[in-house]
């Protein structure tokens, strides 16, 4: 939840833009491409030069020259008069096979998945047994019984293709079936014909695209094919196969033959997958679109991209673990500067302290995490600042060197235990797995230690647990499990990211019970990172408030609760559901938190304060000594606690 | 109960099975044992509990989502229970819902539009222009305005899509909504925004809320009623402000408790005090007796063996724990503790 809008933005970046830039011309040639094999099609009469099937034994197998310009077949007929004629069985093959396979494949494909049971079963063990079979040979039982011919062949096609429609259409709306959307038509009262067809089959419309455009491809491959072999199209009819099957028979006479053919398949396969794309992209769930619409990047630059260094550093202490200064991370924007997702962020936690990063979605308090152990994706990038731990700035370490520190001096604890744990492998193991390659620890040793620490972190009966895989283990024995393995090496930092969101409030309160605990038989400095300001108050000495990417206030805990400083900060305490008790309308922070790249000029929390003043257009520094707020207006500003 | 409920819910069953492969009955799990609720027009029901304490499978039986196994559930004069899933399109109109996740709950290839007046398309015979009306009267009903008609749901924050889907909730003025964790996806300030919209709505309206939600605190502020949940049973119901200020029992106290406090002083006195309590290490499901006794600092021999009834609690409501036996007459512990002054 906490790191949504720093996804937006990688997968806004990791989107071909088909419209811009070189990409462009390749599409429009495609587009183009398969224009003119439209074109070619209908006009066929029109434009040849020649009837494809008069002969001309005198001219038989000529190369390409002013009256033939891809010269001649076998029979001295037109070849360049028999390439457009092809087109037209072309489009009529890929059409007709392809229309056949979406109807038979994609209804059946959505009843089946959508009903599930016993239909099911019986048609899927049906479409098995085809597709164990090479397709090909199918198509020729098919057409055994069918006979030969054009028509004929695409049927078989058809049939033949409609299992891979059927598949994928029942993949899907497996998938889609499950979705909240769907239980949301179902409560609302809509049909079962009408969820299916309404509400599902326009999400599962991208694959289909995708799909049928490859089906194209793969009818005129198979088309040609089936002409080659002589059940397809019947000489002496043009199409692209049989002037293949020419070629090949006077392969040592005249090899050009076989080149224009060659070429058409090629350039129509390839431009048919190409716009079948850029038709998915277009349609697609719309990240693409909205990528345009916001332009984070460009807006950034209106704003500037000068981040004035904060004066506030905080003071050097002897039992310092970590030290951050002036951090800031972007992420890439195509011919941009990057669009910064944290800024000038400067933070230091002392042994066994416990700092907290408070903050909601988007304010970048995940990303300090990540980008403290160099976990961040590949997208964004750490552009200024040092990230001191123990001494050693982490930034001017190797790729080998940071991964020696992880685990060993700094280890991290996630949201949701079952997904950050392997669900392959017992939790013993992956304890064990920490032991044995950051300690050298024999197997024997690792194991008996591991099963030492799942006993410290509150687990019953720790040599049988440790042989369980997470999966066995409610959410808050895994997050137990996870804390061990954080700490197998006895980290002097513990990154802990939202470790208690994910389960329930008794558990919650067992779980934070165990870090303060740990905390006071290890020593280990915490930065925790949570959304929830009660927790914070719980759990942390000094807390730092983020929003938008950059601390707006840090303080003592006890402070920081009784004279909120920030107007931020006493906005997120007024708005804590148990902070008042009263009917509606309860207290509110107007509007959301803005997206990076539409952060406002200057204060950036301005456009919700209700204490703003014209000098908040300014950019702001964060001031003080002791406590640290980013407000020009802190000092006359008197906030009241919540109550 | 009483007999001018609009929702009625007695001896209510849900047991989920597992399907062997010849799609036989499996093993079964029961989410919901003998649950007795009932909500009456224009009134907000609070329910709350943990993960697994099957809140979300009677809010997905009442919608129809889920059949039930056993028990009844009295709409109107229908038993909905008895429909099993396939229930009438005149009891679909009445029953809404709003569900937690605003980013798979919309529909993404449909537009706003399309949304909100989905419900009316299903169940009237409005044309487009009478539509397009009523989606723009039920847009600003919940402060969006006519220019995000168009849009489609990936457009829109967290808390813009759950208006969205509010909107489409009210289009055909159900005469309940079921809430299932309308907010615990959104950040602290959107969360009062909706919760505050929810308020609006349901005072103008008339509409009756059934709103699940694992935290106490945020459903008190616009429940009538609140009932808790654990393991499946009801374990106390009562009048909103009774049960989060003077909780009856236990399990709802230790709830209430483990919210920490905003005030980091006052919550280290309340760590020390509980820390001082002996542990409890023991498994949380009890086969027979109260499903609570295991973890229940005030746990009697009686609890090992018998299920406690639904004892009524001063303040008014009931509370499952043999404390508020009067028949037994023992003094039961000071209640009031758990709620924050």
């Amino acid at each position: 939840m906490t790191a949504l809008p720093t996804e937006n933005s990688a997968t806004r970046l990791r989107r071909p833009r088909w419209l811009g830039g070189g990409s462009f011309a390749i599409v429009a040639f495609a587009a183009a491409a398969l224009a003119l094999l439209l074109l070619l099609a209908i006009f066929a009469d029109a434009v040849s030069p020649y009837d494809p099937l008069r002969q001309n034994l005198m001219e038989s197998l000529q190369g390409p020259s002013a009256a033939h310009w891809l010269g001649t077949d076998d029979l001295g007929r037109d070849v360049l008069s028999r390439l457009i004629y092809g087109c037209r069985i072309a489009v009529i093959a890929a059409a007709e096979a392809t229309t056949i396979a979406l109807l038979i494949g994609v209804p059946i494909g959505l009843f089946i998945g959508y009903r599930g049971g016993w239909w099911d079963w019986v048609v899927m063990r049906i479409v098995e047994a085809i597709v164990s079979i090479p397709g090909i040979m199918v198509a020729i039982v098919i057409l055994a019984l069918l006979g030969t011919g054009l028509h004929k062949a695409m049927i078989a096609l058809g049939i033949l293709f409609s299992t891979s429609f059927l598949r994928l259409a029942r993949g899907v709306v497996l998938a889609e079936r499950e979705e909240v959307y769907v239980r949301s038509a179902r409560v609302i009262g809509a049909s079962d014909r009408r969820i299916l067809l309404r509400h599902i089959l326009p999400n599962i419309a991208p694959p289909l695209i995708v799909q049928t455009t490859l089906t194209v491809g793969a009818v005129l491959l198979a088309e040609a094919g089936l002409s080659f072999i002589g059940l397809g199209v019947q000489p002496p009819d043009a199409s692209w196969g049989t002037m293949l099957s020419t070629a090949a028979a006077f392969m040592d006479l005249h090899w050009f033959l076989a080149i224009p053919p060659g070429i058409a398949i090629i350039l129509t396969v390839l431009s048919v997958n190409l716009i079948g794309d850029v038709i998915r992209d277009g349609i697609g769930r719309g990240i693409a679109v909205a990528a345009r619409q916001d332009a984070p990047a460009a807006r950034f630059k209106a704003i500037g991209t000068a981040v004035s260094s904060s004066l506030a550093l905080p003071p050097p202490r002897p039992d310092e673990v970590l030290r951050v200064e002036g951090l800031q991370v972007t992420v890439a924007s195509p011919g941009g500067p990057g669009v910064p997702l944290i800024t000038d962020l400067s933070l230091s936690i002392g042994k066994g302290e416990t700092l907290g990063l408070v903050g909601e979605s988007g304010s970048g308090k995940t990303l300090t995490g990540l980008a403290i152990l160099g976990l961040t994706s590949v997208a964004l990038r750490t552009t200024h600042g040092s990230i001191v731990l123990n001494g050693r700035d982490l930034r001017s370490l190797s790729q080998a060197q940071i991964e020696e520190v992880r685990g060993n001096e700094v280890a991290m604890v996630f949201q949701d235990p079952t997904t950050s744990l392997n669900p392959a492998f017992t939790v013993g193991s992956q304890i064990a797995e920490v032991l044995r390659t950051k300690k050298g620890l024999s197997k024997k040793e690792a194991w008996e230690r591991t099963v030492a620490l799942i006993d410290r972190v509150g687990i019953p009966r720790p040599a049988e647990r440790a042989r369980a895989f997470p999966h066995e283990l409610s959410g808050g024995m895994a997050q137990r499990i996870a804390i061990a393995r954080a700490l197998s090496c006895n980290p002097s930092l513990l990154i802990a990211d939202e470790p208690t969101t994910a389960l329930d409030v008794t558990v919650q309160q067992e779980i934070l019970d165990l870090f303060r605990d740990l905390q006071a038989e290890f020593g280990m400095a915490i930065l925790f990172v949570t959304h929830d300001l009660a927790v914070a108050a719980d759990i942390c000495d000094r807390i730092s408030v983020m929003y938008a990417g950059e601390m707006v206030e840090m303080a003592e805990v006890g402070q920081l609760f009784a004279r909120p400083r920030h107007p931020y900060t006493r906005g997120l305490l007024t708005a804590m559901p148990h902070a008042s008790d009263r009917n509606p309308p309860l207290p509110t922070i107007r509007g959301s938190v803005p997206r990076p790249g539409s952060w406002p000029v200057g204060c950036r929390f301005s456009n919700r304060c209700d204490f703003a003043v014209p000098a908040c257009a300014t950019r702001i520094p964060l001031t003080g000594t002791d406590r640290l707020v980013r407000c020009i207006r802190a000092d006359e500003l008197v906030l009241e606690a919540a109550q | 109960m009483s007999t001018d409920a609009l929702l009625e819910i007695r001896n209510l069953d849900v047991t989920y099975w597992d399907r062997s492969l010849l799609g036989l009955k499996g093993k079964g799990f029961q989410a919901v044992k003998g649950a007795n609720l009932s909500i009456r027009p224009g009134e907000t029901l609070g329910l709350v509990g943990e993960s697994g304490s099957g809140k979300s499978s009677i809010a997905n039986t009442v919608l129809g989502l889920v059949p039930a196994t056993g028990g009844e559930i009295r709409f109107g004069d229908v038993d909905l229970a008895s429909m099993r899933t396939n229930y009438p399109s005149s009891v679909r109109k009445e029953i809404q819902a709003v569900f937690q996740d605003p980013y798979s709950s919309l529909n993404p290839s449909m537009t706003v539009e399309d949304i909100v007046t989905e419900p009316l398309r299903v169940h009237t015979t409005m044309t487009r222009d009478e539509r397009r009306t009523r989606a723009l009267e039920l847009l600003k009903l919940v402060s969006l305005s006519e220019e995000h008609l168009a849009r489609h749901p990936h457009q829109f924050s967290g808390g813009q899509r759950q208006r969205i889907a509010i909107a489409s909730a009210l289009a055909l003025t159900p005469k309940l909504i079921v809430l299932d964790e309308p907010v615990s996806a959104l950040d602290v300030s959107t969360q009062n925004q909706i919760i505050n919209l929810l308020y609006e709505r349901r005072d103008a309206l008339g509409i009756a809320y059934l709103l699940i939600a694992h935290d106490l605190a945020l459903v008190h502020h616009i429940s009538d009623r609140i009932a808790v949940m654990y393991l499946g049973h009801i374990v106390e119901e009562g009048p909103s402000d009774r049960v989060y200020k003077s909780p009856a029992h236990p399990y709802t106290r230790a709830l209430l408790d483990a919210v920490p406090l905003l005030d980091p002083e006052a919550q280290r006195r309340r760590r020390a005090t509980r820390k001082a309590l002996p542990a409890r290490e023991a498994p949380r499901v009890a086969a027979q007796g109260c499903p609570y006794r295991n973890r229940c600092p005030y746990v009697m021999p009686r609890c090992e063996t018998e299920m406690p009834s639904d004892f009524p609690v001063d303040g008014g409501g009931t509370a499952a724990c043999f404390l508020f036996d009067r028949a037994t007459a023992i003094p039961g512990p000071a209640i009031g503790q758990g709620a924050p002054a």
